[in-house]
């Protein structure tokens, strides 16, 4: 074969185009692993307006406590953990949001499998570890609209992990009584998703539990 | 009478002990150099390695696009998924025609904008493939599961390994096109091949074409050249076809190269000057040295050292600190080669995938040498003032 090709910067120039516009497809891509807020400048004064700052920190069950703690979690949960968001050194981005100098709560997002692509579930928390915000910040469904309403959300307003202890993450039901029979699928079609947020909502609050309150709900 | 001969490379490396903080600094400045020198050469080598590697992984030596303002197309695209420029399919079979073609491969880009993705939402993109031809151009593509889908009207999907990571994806799975709301079965994972078919999903071209209702268009197409044939032939007889253009990887390979010479006579200029900045220190080093011994050397000289002898003393301190700044930039280029890899990547307008700086044995062996040569052509001088030293008038000047 014989190359002999006069020097052409605009035909070269259409193919790193297209070597670029490759690469920032798939930055974008890499950059989205992980679960930290999109903007937690913006996102900790909407979860918090009386929030003065926050600090962020990094925690891990490898270094917290290692598969003891892996097994405990999963024993919490009701469910083995899978997948690249849930093994042992996944690091979780946690914010600790404060007023002035006092600590008033928290903000934790977890990833979750939804039926088209993976799903991010962020709670605020007060100091007891009872719900006061939850949203998706991810999340790909036909009924999208409908999951993303406030109103959905407001349903988790005041929950907290006791309430989640009848769920049984498996099977998507709950044992007896309890607020989590209250709350209702905006979307029946997207029942996949809808049981995989309170998956996610429970993982959250145990992992919050486990790192921040100290086990305060241990059962 | 007991006689001891003194061993003047001992003296030598004692001497660098005497003062040690000194010592440690002309050693750290010799080791930065040493680092960037070594990183400068490492880069030389996995840059051209790295864009070599991209380039051969497009797996094909000629594409075919639709003719139209590359930027603009560029900027269109990140602006909203919009601008993409279309060609006729059947120029597929205008290319065959030619003789110099051994395969081709159409491919049908398609963007659509995903509100839920992000904070304002974001791009989904789909690159729309033939089956029959795409996986035997992408030889080096291997899966993690599964494998490539068969008919050319399935709607499956084959997902990059970043794609799958980012969105839980395993084969069985659904993706959603938005704004379409069609589903995609997952039919295959990728390994990940570290380039930019890590963050693409594979739709069947005809399925893409349809959903897109782009039927008879594509955007481009990758030509694999016979073995023997003469490119340059082949691309003035493509030229010939109406509304595309022609790129081939030989151009880009050069214009991407010919950008990164102009960032690699910069980055040489300042090894070169951080080097001679390190070695001045040296000579400074040893010079201190040598007229805070003054004293010390005339004993020497009058106990029967030759001024030859006085000479490899003092040199034998440079080679020593040279070795040693040089062992250490070595070490901390071999530890440090992944904050390296990001700085360049930071500062280059366009990376390739894959390592951009290899630094192996031969290249660390290099850089002792070049470090210790300069060190020995540093040293010359102090040491020759050191030889010429004459004792008494030494001695005498110190007990003044």
């Amino acid at each position: 074969m014989v190359i002999n090709t006069p020097f052409s910067k605009s035909n070269a120039g259409v193919l790193i185009t297209i070597l670029l516009i490759s690469c920032l497809l798939v930055l974008p891509l890499l950059a989205a692993v992980g679960c930290d807020l999109n903007d937690p400048d913006r996102d900790v004064k909407r979860l918090f307006p009386e929030s003065t700052g926050y600090k962020t920190i990094y925690v891990s069950v490898a270094q917290k406590g290692g598969e003891a703690m892996l097994r405990r979690i999963e024993e919490r949960l009701g469910d083995k953990f899978q997948g690249l968001y849930e093994t042992a050194d996944v690091p979780y981005t946690m914010y600790q949001i404060f007023k002035g100098r006092d600590l008033i709560g928290y903000i934790h997002g977890v990833n979750q499998k939804g039926t088209y692509g993976g799903i991010q579930v962020f709670l605020a928390v007060d100091l007891e570890g009872l719900i006061r915000g939850f949203y998706f910040q991810k999340l790909t469904s036909q009924f999208g609209k409908q999951l993303r309403d406030e109103a959905f959300g407001r349903q988790f307003t005041g929950l907290n992990l006791r309430d989640f202890f009848n769920y049984d993450v498996a099977s998507g039901t709950v044992k007896g009584e309890g607020k989590l029979t209250a709350i209702k699928n905006p979307a029946p079609q997207a029942e996949a998703d809808f049981r995989a947020a309170l998956r996610a909502t429970k993982k959250n609050l145990i992992l919050i539990d486990e790192f921040l309150l100290g086990n305060k709900y241990l059962q | 009478m007991v006689t001891q001969k003194i061993n003047i490379y001992q003296v030598a490396y004692k001497n660098l002990l005497r003062k040690k903080t000194r010592s440690l600094l002309t050693i750290l400045g010799i080791g930065l150099s040493a680092w960037v020198l070594v990183s400068l050469l490492g880069f030389n080598q996995g840059y051209e390695a790295a864009l070599n590697k991209d380039i051969d992984n497009m797996g094909f030596q000629v594409l075919v696009t639709a003719k139209g303002c590359p930027y603009e197309a560029a900027t269109l695209m990140l602006k909203g998924g919009t601008g993409l420029r279309y060609m006729k399919e059947s120029v597929i079979s205008d290319i065959l025609k030619h003789k110099e073609v051994e395969g081709i491969t159409p491919q049908l880009m398609a963007a659509v904008f995903d509100p839920n993705r992000g904070e304002s939402g974001g791009i989904n993109a789909y690159l729309g493939v033939d089956p029959a031809t795409f996986p035997a151009m992408k030889s080096y593509l291997k899966f993690k599961q599964g494998g490539w889908f068969t008919d050319p009207n399935a709607v499956e999907a084959v997902v990059g390994y970043e794609a799958a990571e980012l969105e839980q994806r395993e084969v069985g799975d659904k993706l959603l096109i938005p704004e379409k709301n069609v589903e995609l079965k997952v039919v295959g994972v990728l390994t990940r091949s570290g380039t930019a078919d890590d963050g693409t999903i594979f739709v069947p071209l005809r399925t893409v074409q349809k959903i897109f209702e782009k039927e008879g268009l594509i955007t481009a197409a990758g030509i694999k050249v016979n073995k023997n044939a003469n490119m340059t032939e082949l691309e003035n007889k493509l030229y010939d076809l109406p509304d595309v253009q022609v790129v081939s990887m030989a151009q880009v390979k050069t214009t991407i190269m010919s950008l990164v010479t102009t960032a690699k006579v910069m980055v040489f200029s300042i090894a070169l000057i951080a080097i001679l900045i390190a070695m001045l220190g040296v000579i400074n080093t040893i010079l201190m040295s040598v007229f805070e011994r003054f004293q010390e050397i005339g004993i020497i000289k009058s106990m029967g050292a030759m001024p030859w002898d006085v000479f490899r003393m003092i040199w034998t301190e440079t080679v020593i600190l040279c070795l040693l700044g040089g062992g250490l930039g070595i070490g901390f280029s071999f530890g440090l080669s992944k904050i390296t890899d990001v700085l360049i990547r930071r500062l280059l307008p366009y990376t390739p995938t894959g390592s951009l700086v290899i630094i192996n044995g031969s290249l660390a062996l290099l850089t002792l040498g070049v470090v210790v040569a300069i060190g020995l052509v540093s040293g010359v001088y102090p040491a020759w003032r050191a030889s010429r030293v004459r004792p008494l008038e030494s001695i005498r000047s110190e007990g003044d």
